[in-house]
């Protein structure tokens, strides 16, 4: 049977045990993740008003463990090479927790800009490919550090603004078919930076309505399936630009809903699928934005807890589906 | 990130599990350390690359690897070898990731890391018949094949579509974009619904309507047959009418904006509840508004108006978007056109 309500407590301890998996194989195939999956189950937690579950001082301490000191950056897990999405995610772990005092903010600048290529793009790490998801986390890790002024910004948006398509969406490079998650990351860069009019709204809503599948969940890409995960890029996407309600909301909440683990806790891609906490972050995020009752509000921009953001002055003019009761 | 099914196991079976994957676990583990200890330690050396390798078909996700074994190709062995020593090794670097990529397709890492290699091959030597760059050449010309059978394992992979740009725009010897167009054609050929193909084809055409101007006419009229083809053996599947939005583009040629708009209505008395026939028609006669105000304007608008009421009703989910681009909110399901939301059609 569909699960009606969110299950807040099986998920937050299902969250809490993902640290006590050391004698599974998968735990440690992961390591490369880790960072990320602690940005994920912490956010997850906040946004289902659980953020102590996860020992503050333990996660402070792993995430300055994963410091690459030869890049001056961070890397997803100790002796990992710094990568651009790992330093992310630790700015944003750090700073849900206020603590980004630990961190070196001129070195981190320094590695972040050294990423960006002539083109405008940014690469994921020395060696990294080019994505426009690498802007992204370039532009939301340096407006995080209060380091935007150290951006070229006209290079920057011209290469964001070659990605888009005729749909309105973008693509990953210059020609890339448009993908609901790299739209997330284009128009999120873009509302950061004050640019949204780069972006075709119109049509790009369009786009991303014409995502809802008959089940009510969302896809990617025409004529693919749904996955949990698109509930947040699509519904990001469509609260910066203040259109929510051109999708179905009560089918998508039940759509994710359904994808719960109902005896362990969790939310997978699909119903019936092995659960993560990617996909537990990305379903809660996205029932957050629907309005779903007790939850905390999300900013959709940076995908932190919305108080973090408006401490911090940087809270953009998105709207989400306000707040039910019940 | 890609899940499988849920499993439902009792505490024994996770237990068993458990005690089966414990030594995998020690191996993994010991092997990571070793590599990460020779890396910290920069050992460049042909053992070292050895070991990350079988480190890297256990787990090709993980990214630091595949960024020491650049190092080690760098720094180790590409600085005492000779250019046909160093083609040698990128192509069993090449072999490794052809192995790699076929047991884990949509892996960022080992695409990534075959571009490193193609990149990094030595030009070669002039061959017999004055061609220069022979070993870069055959490198390059061979990874169109080998993207063509990712292709055709999973069509929609966009990490095979991406690397399928990036290999056509750094080829040595560019390839014609009418063979891509062909490419394009047998794809959706094969199967309608392939976005991704219909996709390429737009911006391999938007490349050939730029350069050749003028034969460009006819060749637009051929498309609009293509595509009109593919609307009617599914008009359910959205990917050929998203393609169908893109060749009509703002709709600047009455006549052409017109035609379309024609058979579009007749495929809609075949199907009189097909959400994507209304749902272009509104978007073209929008457009036909726009570009062009005249005594019919009104009846258009209405007719328009008429098409989204029938849309709410039948694509209840977008029924929000639909009253919006009516003209608001508050208009009932059977009251007349106001003076406002007239207007605020033309936006």
């Amino acid at each position: 049977m569909a699960e009606s309500q969110l299950l807040i407590p099986l998920h937050v301890s299902y969250i809490k045990s993902l640290g006590d998996s050391k004698d599974d194989l998968a735990y440690h195939m992961t390591a490369h993740l880790r960072m990320n999956a602690i940005y994920w189950g912490l956010t997850a937690l906040c946004t289902m008003g659980h953020k102590d579950a996860l020992d503050r001082v333990e996660v402070i301490d792993f995430v300055l463990s994963c410091w690459d000191d030869e890049a001056g950056g961070f890397g997803a897990h100790p002796d990992h090479d710094a990568h651009i999405h790992s330093t992310l995610s630790a700015i944003q772990i750090l700073l849900t927790h206020d603590a980004l005092d630990k961190v070196d903010i001129d070195r981190v600048t320094r590695f972040i800009l050294s990423l960006q290529k002539p083109s405008g793009v940014f690469a994921g790490d020395e060696f990294g490919e080019t994505d426009t998801r690498f802007s992204y986390c370039a532009i939301s890790a340096l407006s995080l550090l209060g380091r935007l002024s150290d951006l070229d910004v006209e290079k920057t948006v011209s290469y964001i603004r070659q990605c888009r398509n005729f749909d309105g969406g973008f693509g990953n490079t210059i020609g890339a078919e448009s993908h609901a998650a790299q739209v997330f990351v284009c128009v999120a860069a873009l509302a950061i930076l004050d640019r949204l009019e780069e972006v075709d709204q119109q049509t790009l809503c369009w786009w991303l309505a014409e995502r809802q599948l008959p089940n009510g969940g969302l896809n990617g890409r025409p004529e693919k399936l749904e996955d949990v995960c698109y509930s947040f890029w699509i519904l990001s996407s469509l609260s910066i630009m203040r259109k929510v309600p051109w999708i179905d909301a009560d089918k998508l909440t039940a759509f994710i809903l359904s994808c719960q683990d109902p005896e362990s806790g969790g939310i997978a891609d699909r119903p019936g699928d092995a659960v993560d906490v990617f996909h537990t972050c990305f379903g809660t995020a996205g029932l957050s934005l629907l309005g779903y009752p007790g939850l905390v509000d999300l900013d959709p921009v940076y995908c932190m807890p919305a108080s973090v953001i408006e401490a911090k002055g940087l809270r953009k003019d998105w709207q989400a589906l306000h707040r039910r009761l019940s | 990130m890609h899940s499988g099914k849920r499993v439902r196991q009792t505490p024994a079976a996770i237990e068993a599990r458990k005690q089966r994957e414990k030594s995998k676990i020690q191996d993994y583990l010991a092997l990571t350390r070793e590599v990460t200890s020779r890396k910290k330690s920069r050992d460049f050396s042909t053992e070292a690359l050895d070991l990350t390798q079988t480190l890297l078909q256990l787990n090709p996700e993980f990214y630091t690897i595949w960024n020491y074994r650049r190092n080690i190709l760098l720094h180790g062995l590409f600085p005492n070898s000779s250019p046909e020593g160093i083609n040698d090794l990128l192509s069993s670097e090449l072999s490794m990731t052809t192995a790699a990529l076929k047991a884990n397709p949509k892996v960022y890492g080992i695409w990534n890391y075959r571009r490193w290699c193609l990149e990094n091959v030595p030009d070669g030597p002039e061959t017999e018949d004055g061609l220069s760059h022979s070993w870069k050449k055959a490198k390059w010309d061979r990874e169109l094949y080998v993207v063509e059978r990712m292709l055709d394992a999973d069509g929609r992979n966009f990490h095979a579509w991406n690397y399928r740009r990036y290999v056509l725009a750094m080829m040595p010897t560019r390839r014609p974009e009418a063979s891509e167009l062909a490419y394009t054609t047998r794809k959706i050929e094969a199967n309608f619904s392939n976005f991704s193909a219909w996709h390429q084809r737009s911006k391999i055409l938007s490349s050939l309507w730029n350069d050749v101007g003028t034969s460009a006419i006819s060749s637009r009229e051929d498309e609009f047959e293509f595509v009109r083809n593919a609307l009617y053996t599914d008009p359910d599947d959205q990917s050929a009418w998203i393609y169908h939005r893109w060749l009509v583009g703002s709709g600047q040629e009455r006549q052409t904006l017109e035609r379309e708009i024609g058979s579009i209505e007749e495929l809609l008395k075949e199907q009189p509840d097909s959400k994507w026939c209304l749902e272009s028609l509104v978007h073209y006669q929008r457009l036909l508004l726009r570009n062009n105000r005249d005594e019919n304007s009104k009846e258009t608008a209405q007719k328009c108006l008429g098409f989204l009421l029938m849309l709410q009703e039948i694509d209840p989910a977008r029924r929000s978007r639909y009253k919006e681009i009516g003209g608001g909110n508050s208009r009932t399901k059977h009251s007349m056109i106001s003076y406002h939301s007239y207007l605020l059609f033309f936006r």
